[in-house]
């Protein structure tokens, strides 16, 4: 467990020290010229990609489970209401 | 953690991570090429007071309401407010920033073809706010 945990915060420490550096260095070279249109459009774009495979995929996990585990447990037993003879 | 292997959530914690790792560079690394102005950007003051939009040239030309600029050259807006606060809005351009008093925000934009487009300010100003509007009139390039 304290493997995992320190490989992980040792994953975060290099992504974030690169992300800083990254961010320090941008700024010294000159603009370019681009379309604001398309690469506001081209981002909206990736991320609604992203977000509708994650929402199927969650959504998807998420309605097999309930289908595959359905009534599933052992002390769970049919109400009066439905009966016993099934 | 007795005896049940908890594998499934450390990849479940792995792949969240890294996405939203991968969202946020996305989105900074946009946002880093957007604000970028390019070197030879011509400065255009913008001020915004109720209710109307007044330009000026870096050249001293100053213009009310229109806006004339050239395809093919990128414009760094200067804006800010005399009075309220107003935002600056070329739709056609994804071009919006606030107006504020007693400060000057910068957006820079570099139209590509001629043509006519619309100037709206999208803070609500008072009462006239929905007639506070303008044109950018794109120019052939001149030289």
């Amino acid at each position: 467990m304290r493997y995992r945990v320190g490989l992980f915060l040792a994953l975060a420490a290099v992504i974030g020290a690169s992300v800083v550096q990254a961010a320090s260095a941008a700024g010294d070279e000159p603009g370019q010229y681009l379309d604001r249109r398309a690469e506001i459009w081209n981002l909206f774009f990736r991320m609604m990609t992203v977000a509708f495979t994650v929402g199927a995929v969650v959504s998807g996990t998420l309605i097999w489970q309930i289908w595959r585990f359905r009534e599933s447990h052992p002390k769970a037993t049919p109400t009066e209401y439905e009966g016993k003879d099934w | 953690m007795g005896g049940h292997s908890n594998w499934p959530e450390w990849v479940y914690i792995g792949v969240v991570v890294a996405i939203l790792c991968w969202v946020g560079a996305e989105a900074w690394n946009v946002e880093r090429l957007v604000e970028h102005v390019p070197e030879d950007a011509e400065t255009i003051k913008v001020v915004g007071q109720q209710w109307f939009w007044t330009f000026e040239h870096e050249d001293g030309t100053k213009e009310l309401g229109e806006l004339h600029v050239e395809a093919g050259k990128a414009y760094k807006f200067e804006i800010t407010s005399t009075d309220v606060i107003h935002s600056f809005n070329i739709h056609d351009y994804v071009v919006l920033l606030d107006a504020v008093p007693g400060r000057v925000n910068t957006v820079w934009f570099a139209p590509s073809e001629p043509g006519e487009h619309d100037i709206q300010c999208r803070e609500y100003c008072g009462l006239i706010h929905y007639n506070m509007r303008g044109k950018v009139i794109v120019e052939e390039p001149s030289a």
